[in-house]
């Protein structure tokens, strides 16, 4: 299977044309004809950018019009320049310019169509554990659902109400990170702190109980 | 939104004992994420455990990178694919 899908090429119509800046941060701080030019091609990167972002997120947004499609590309770009343009100090060279302004367009147009997406969706949150495992379960499968039923369990008794609230509403229910922090006035790092936290205690709970070994699952293995 | 009775799938429980020591928190992921993404493009066996860690425990994260990805290597001509697979290998 290819890894890159017709979703994923960039626009063609966006493609940059002329050329960059020698040295970026100096061409965007100093007034003049330089900065004009420097802060054109900038946006013209941000709008590739959220265009391409948002193109490949739009089966998140099926009953979206291109139209409506466009704008939230065009005014993320807007954001994500303004991003950029506040942060120009702390940009250390550690990669291209252009690849570091990138990541904030991506950042930006990426966050804009999860809300969006989510909008006019409910979020609700359990403290008690309501979910379930699978099944039936063919016989080959026993042991995955047994671990999934230990998990169930481990839920219940290794977790925090706060921690159970956040695991669920990200990992079970697949609730974007970005819209759960919006909705509770959090942000992503602290959510993935509590995730992180809840996902130790319930290895822990699971390798006690002989459920789960040391080294299983790894996170950033094959 | 969480209802009674959701089932919880199988890569859900591996996702919820997903090991996702060492810890790296978003904002930090977000400030490596340019230099990890040129090095795996320059070399898909470059490794940067922390990294690595997270984009495979933090959904949203490993989709902006992948982005990334896409976005540098079609400016500089290059196939995505090596890095992309570098990352699959790795899944949330």
């Amino acid at each position: 299977m290819s890894l890159v899908s017709a979703d994923d090429r960039v626009p063609p119509s966006l493609d940059l044309t002329g050329a960059d800046p020698e040295n970026w941060v100096e061409a965007l701080s100093t007034p003049g004809p330089g900065q004009d030019h420097a802060m054109d091609r900038l946006h013209q990167m941000m709008l590739r950018a959220c265009h391409h972002q948002v193109r490949r997120m739009r089966s998140s947004l099926a009953s979206v019009g291109s139209e409506r499609l466009d704008e939230i590309a065009n005014q993320a770009a807007d954001e994500a320049m303004m991003a950029v343009l506040a942060k120009l100090s702390t940009f250390e060279g550690r990669s291209r310019f252009t690849t570091w302004a990138y990541k904030f367009a991506i950042l930006q147009s990426a966050t804009e169509v999860r809300r969006f997406a989510w909008a006019h969706r409910e979020v609700e949150l359990n403290d008690a554990t309501q979910v379930m495992e699978c099944g039936p379960s063919p016989a080959s499968y026993a042991e995955a659902s047994d671990l999934a039923a230990a998990v169930r369990l481990a839920i219940d008794v290794a977790l925090t109400p706060h921690q159970r609230r956040i695991t669920i509403a990200l990992l079970v229910d697949e609730v974007p990170i970005d819209v759960l922090a919006q909705r509770l006035g959090s942000n992503r790092n602290a959510l993935y702190k509590t995730v992180h936290e809840a996902r130790t205690r319930l290895r822990a709970h699971l390798i006690a109980s002989g459920h789960l070994t040391t080294s299983l699952p790894k996170a950033g293995t094959s | 939104m969480t209802q009674a009775n959701t089932p919880l799938s199988l890569q859900a429980a591996l996702s919820l004992t997903l090991d996702t020591e060492p810890f790296l928190s978003c904002d930090d992921c977000f400030d490596l994420v340019d230099e990890y993404v040129e090095a795996l493009l320059a070399d898909p066996d470059h490794d940067q455990l922390a990294m690595r860690t997270h984009l495979a425990g933090c959904n949203a994260c490993a989709e902006e990178a992948r982005s990334l990805i896409l976005l540098v290597a079609e400016q500089d001509g290059i196939s995505p694919a090596p890095a992309l697979g570098a990352l699959e290998d790795n899944p949330a």
